[in-house]
């Protein structure tokens, strides 16, 4: 029982990465505006219409998340110094995105996608972090505290990170051409793509032998379908077709981009480089 | 022991209670299956003008009419059937893909019935393809704004 208690502990320990780990790297605030829209960061960080006085094209704080063990608050990503980021070292955010660990080193929930944001390198979070210093600053509401999450369901997370968190950085495939690459590395790094299409197993990790074949919903309400075969399944007449559909979604008649939190995906995905999305769809329609 | 007069109307309750379940259930059906069908029809005239919209057919008012009567007349139909009556989750035996959300309290579900047929007048309305490819748009995202909200993943 104590040994027990014991492996818990150390099992379930936070295992942020070290300082050293940030490569000295020139911000590009540019490529962190890109790859914010890419991960949907604004999706969850961002205040309900509804919430009065919250700009709600920025990333104050989003609407709360109710998990069966509490309810979270997607918190303010702002440069505010009191409520925000800006008070936050490289190391500290970096952690938090790709390690989902706070910066008062608590397991934060896997509701925020780390699990695939841990595939980026590092120097691309740094880049989204540059991005979001550069927003205005906005100081967020303090919000009721609902069910906090009582400290051992967090730290039992750890025991969960232990099992599934694959930090195993995205690497480019040599015998593919550089479209299909950029393709891979949206998909399954920023875009989090996975999170929803690729089947869990019984640890509530990805499947990786059924990768993006749908299942499901993660949320518990309805499925999310494949993502092979899109053309062959004739929803989408060629990968053309599916770049118009990831660019204007429903509004163009594109039937499955709405529901389950799609029609969120694909705002932001409409906000992408036309050669990005090129290579999304390229990539997607390799799948046989 | 019951006496036989006890167990007849206990027999007779126990067939009415169980004919009165079987007519729920076929109503909550008949209303799901209206809802799907109302929407089948949107999905297939959706189809012809977002062929317009993106070039792999060429403008014509006259499909442009049919597809938004062929919606009116879908809307019209299911508001007979009673397709959107909260009645319709009650017992049902198919499945539906609509959310309870639809029916529940603060439902926003009348502001995007409401925004799709806006949208439907606002297309009737135009003459030409310039004046349709404006305003196709609004249409779709009228359908998305629903279906974002109260419609589940078919898969
Ligand atoms: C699917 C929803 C979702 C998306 C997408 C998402 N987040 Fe979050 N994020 C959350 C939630 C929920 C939390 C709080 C988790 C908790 O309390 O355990 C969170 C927490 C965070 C934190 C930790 C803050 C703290 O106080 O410890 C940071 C930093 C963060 N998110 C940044 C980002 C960035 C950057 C992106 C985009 C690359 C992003 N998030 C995308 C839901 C999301
Ligand atoms: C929050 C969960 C979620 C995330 C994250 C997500 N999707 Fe989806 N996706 C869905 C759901 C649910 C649907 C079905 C929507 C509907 O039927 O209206 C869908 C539908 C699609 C479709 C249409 C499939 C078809 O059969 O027509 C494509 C293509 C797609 N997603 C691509 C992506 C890509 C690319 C990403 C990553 C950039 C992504 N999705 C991220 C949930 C998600
Ligand atoms: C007011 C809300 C609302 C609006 C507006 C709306 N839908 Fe729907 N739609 C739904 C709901 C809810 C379902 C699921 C119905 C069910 O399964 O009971 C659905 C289902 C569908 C389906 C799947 C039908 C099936 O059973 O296979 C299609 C196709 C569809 N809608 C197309 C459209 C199109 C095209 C438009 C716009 C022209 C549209 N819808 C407008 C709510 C809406």
């Amino acid at each position: 029982m104590v040994l027990g208690l014991l492996a818990f502990w150390l099992v379930s320990a936070p295992r942020p990465l070290p300082a050293s780990a940030v490569p000295a790297h020139t911000a590009n605030a540019a490529n962190g505006q890109l790859l914010y829209n890419a991960g949907g960061c604004k999706s969850c960080h961002k205040p309900n219409p509804d919430v009065a006085g919250l700009d709600s094209s920025l990333p104050s704080g989003g609407a709360p998340f109710k998990t069966p063990i509490g309810t979270l608050y997607p918190p303010n990503l702002t440069p505010d110094i009191e409520t925000g980021i800006g008070a936050w070292s490289d190391i500290e955010f970096v952690n938090a995105v790709q390690r989902g660990i706070s910066k008062d080193s608590q397991h934060l929930i896997p509701a925020f996608p780390y699990t695939s944001y841990a595939r980026m390198p590092v120097a691309d979070v740094l880049d989204i972090r540059a991005y979001l210093m550069s927003l205005p600053p906005v100081a967020s509401p303090k919000r009721d505290a609902g069910v906090p999450l009582a400290f051992i369901l967090r730290r039992g997370l750890g025991l969960w990170k232990w099992i599934s968190l694959d930090t195993t950085a995205w690497m480019p495939d040599t015998t593919q051409s550089e479209g299909w690459n950029r393709g891979s590395y949206l998909v399954n790094g920023p875009g989090h793509c996975g999170e929803c299409h690729t089947p869990r197993n019984l640890f509530m990790a990805s499947d990786t032998s059924r990768f993006l074949m749908g299942g499901p919903h993660p949320e518990g309400v309805g499925k999310v379908p494949s993502l092979h075969k899109l053309i062959e399944s004739k929803r989408y007449k060629d990968a053309a077709d599916l770049v118009l559909a990831f660019q204007n979604g429903e509004s163009f008649g594109y039937e499955h981009m709405s529901a389950g939190g799609m029609g969120q995906v694909q705002s932001n995905l409409a906000k992408l480089p036309q050669g990005d999305l090129e290579a999304i769809a390229y990539y997607l329609t390799s799948f046989k | 022991m019951l006496s036989s007069k006890l167990l007849k109307s206990l027999t007779a309750g126990v067939l009415v209670v169980g004919l009165g379940v079987t007519l729920a259930y076929a109503a909550a059906d008949d209303q799901i299956k209206a809802r799907q069908t109302e929407m089948k029809a949107n999905g297939k005239a959706m189809g012809a003008l977002a062929a317009i919209m993106k070039g792999e057919a060429p403008y014509d008012a006259a499909v442009v009419k049919a597809s938004l009567d062929a919606m009116a007349a879908a809307d019209a139909a299911a508001g007979e059937a009673k397709a959107w009556d909260a009645s319709s989750m009650e017992g049902a035996t198919i499945e539906t893909w609509a959310k309870p959300e639809i029916w529940a309290e603060g439902s926003q579900v009348g502001a995007k019935y409401q925004a799709w047929v806006d949208a439907r007048t606002a297309l009737a309305a135009t003459t030409d393809e310039a004046g349709f490819k404006a305003a196709f748009p609004a249409l779709g995202a009228s359908c998305g704004g629903c279906h974002e909200m109260y419609r589940k993943p078919k898969g």
